[in-house]
């Protein structure tokens, strides 16, 4: 009997801490033929199994370009990720996907890429950067606005200054007020003000947009001033779920279920949705 | 002409299943004024009529308060997954009402889009439901308003309707129900009577264009202000069908299930962050609304609501979706108002 709500096995191949409560792992199917098998799109997510505490959902971080393993970032906050949090190189965990439609990558090509993350926002943003960056050519300038509380609450550091060096691409990164550290050479301040201190140009640009809804909200009239439409402004919707196929019924906004016809929406499609996200 | 099987003959047919160690389900008066489709050891217990309806309703047959979907056990670092099926037993159930057989093909739309949930699906290809036709109804029920009635055949596989002493009328719908009665029914000038039902009560087109276009409208606090949260409604109706998925077990492995859940609960939709998209119970009365008149009926052209109004008679306050339907269309009608 097929078993939809059965995960993969899989094998934690990596763990790395960003932050005191933040870290990413990275695992591999046990099952060659199930490595073999699967494939995904930047931007969808997956039901990450910690056996005995149950399943949370979380972004595939990695890029779909990355064939033998895909990574996930979790901050330790709930039942399953304290589980998490104590994984191993060599433990197993359970892992079913992927899900949602993922970012429309085909669409945006030709056009210039501008990436804004707050926070622990940045792994699901991380994913399409990667995939930017290994199809080049497909894409413009592509700019990367990452913003933290701290600099201690930074993530996935060393690969911000790696995606500096690369063609045509620039990186701000940003604490609050207050979060930086006397060695910080950084911006200071808001990510909507750091935007719009950054002369990003946006005549031609996507803008993907993914953290705290505070941070969303004060961000979107940035980029409207800029003259960034809705249809171009994206981002990732985070409403909890449990079956991630559209069966138990709590992710909907509305008519959308997000696990099926999102997570990721145009800003002009969630201007269409009830406010219940 | 019609087909006819004697009250006797039936209970000799279910007691003929039963003794093939297959399930029997029926209503059974588990106390006063209170019946409750059970399995039953035999068809002593099955009290078809004589009162409005049992305060549950036949979906945990096919979807089960708890279910488990497989298990899992700890062996050093590694963990083995174990399948779970469903038992393989047919099922049959007799005595459903037309309102919970009803709920049956609007289940099958949730359970089958795009992914198929198999634990649904196999109990449901091995249960067959022989419904009996209603030959009263209360004030609580409104089937006629949400397109049904009291002989509606959605759901069944056979429509079982009075003939008073001498037994019932039996219409197969569909070939399980042949199946079962075939060879067991006699020929007979007697045919039973349908009766009208409720007095249509609403019209649900209104309804939902009403709660897809006022999710901020100040009705929904005079809902919710009179709910006290409990879950009853969604946990009796037969069409509700929203569940959670938890790992319930030791040190040594476990099992990971699906529970019922509802949409009236807080936690329901509460992100590990603390946030929570309906953070009390003017949401959650809106989300249950809006799911059963709007959203449901959008994606698979029906509403998700079989008139029988167990939420009516099993709510502690008095507050189901007839009710709530009134205080909506009352809403309605003060926003042509104030439009004028």
């Amino acid at each position: 009997m097929d078993n939809v709500y059965k995960p993969e096995l899989m094998e934690v191949i990596n763990v790395l801490q960003h932050t005191a409560d933040v870290k990413s792992v990275r695992i591999r199917f046990w099952d060659p033929a199930a490595t073999e098998k699967f494939s995904f799109r930047v931007g969808q997510f997956g039901m990450f199994s910690a056996f005995g505490s149950g399943e949370s959902t979380f972004n595939i971080c990695s890029s779909s370009t990355w064939k033998d393993y895909i990574e996930f970032c979790f901050r330790k906050t709930g039942k399953v990720t304290e589980i998490l949090w104590q994984l191993d190189e060599g433990d197993t965990i359970g892992f079913r996907g992927p899900y949602g439609n993922g970012y429309p990558m085909e669409a945006w090509e030709g056009r210039d890429l501008i990436f804004i993350a707050g926070g622990i926002a940045m792994p699901p943003i991380r994913c399409a950067i990667w995939y930017a960056l290994e199809n080049r050519d497909k894409y413009g300038n592509i700019t990367i606005v990452y913003g933290a509380r701290t600099v201690g609450d930074l993530v996935f550091t060393g690969e911000l200054e790696q995606w500096a060096t690369h063609d045509r691409v620039r990186v701000v990164q940003c604490v609050d007020p207050g979060g930086e550290t006397p060695e910080w050479e950084h911006e200071i301040g808001l990510i909507p003000h750091v935007i719009e201190r950054a002369n990003i140009p946006a005549e031609n640009a996507i803008a993907l947009v993914v953290g705290p809804p505070i941070m969303i909200r004060f961000t979107l009239p940035v980029l409207d001033k800029m003259g960034i439409g809705p249809q171009d402004i994206y981002s990732s919707l985070e409403n909890r779920m449990k079956c991630g196929i559209g069966k138990c019924g709590r992710c909907n906004c509305g008519p959308v279920y997000v696990c099926k016809e999102g997570p990721v929406f145009s800003l002009e499609q969630i201007r269409n949705l009830p406010n219940d996200y | 002409m019609s087909d006819v099987i004697s009250r006797q003959q039936l209970l000799e047919l279910v007691d003929a299943w039963i003794a093939q160690d297959k399930r029997a389900i029926g209503p059974v008066a588990v106390g006063e004024d209170l019946h409750l489709f059970m399995s039953m050891s035999d068809s002593g217990q099955l009290a078809m009529e004589g009162y409005i309806r049992p305060q549950n309703s036949i979906k945990e047959f096919f979807f089960p308060r708890h279910e488990k979907i497989y298990r899992y056990h700890f062996k050093g670092h590694n963990i083995e997954l174990e399948d779970v099926e469903p038992p393989a037993t047919e099922q049959l159930i007799i005595g459903a009402r037309p309102c919970d057989a009803a709920a049956l093909p609007i289940l099958d739309h949730v359970f089958n889009w795009d992914f198929k949930d198999e634990f649904y699906n196999q109990r449901r290809n091995a249960t067959t439901v022989i419904t009996l036709a209603c030959a009263t109804f209360d004030d609580n029920c409104f089937c006629t308003s949400v397109g049904l009635s009291p002989a509606a055949e959605q759901g069944s596989d056979a429509l079982l309707l009075s003939i008073g002493d001498d037994g019932y009328e039996v219409r197969c719908l569909t070939d399980k129900g042949k199946a079962l009665f075939e060879d067991k029914t006699q020929s007979s000038e007697k045919t039973g009577e349908v009766i009208d039902g409720p007095e249509k009560k609403f019209d649900p087109e209104p309804i939902g264009d009403f709660v897809r276009n006022n999710f901020e409208n100040p009705v929904w606090q005079e809902i919710a202000l009179r709910c006290l949260g409990c879950g009853v409604c969604t946990y009796s109706c037969p069409t509700c069908h929203c569940f959670d998925i938890v790992d319930e077990g030791t040190a040594s492995g476990g099992a990971r299930v699906k529970n019922w859940d509802s949409c009236q609960f807080a936690m329901f939709t509460q992100h590990a962050s603390g946030h929570n998209p309906r953070a009390n119970q003017i949401h959650r009365q809106r989300q249950r609304l809006l799911h059963k008149f709007g959203i449901y009926p959008e994606k698979f052209g029906a509403i998700l609501c079989t008139g029988c109004g167990n939420c009516m008679r099993n709510c502690p306050v008095e507050l189901g979706v007839l009710n709530s339907v009134e205080i909506l269309r009352e809403a309605a009608t003060r926003n042509t108002g104030e439009g004028k």
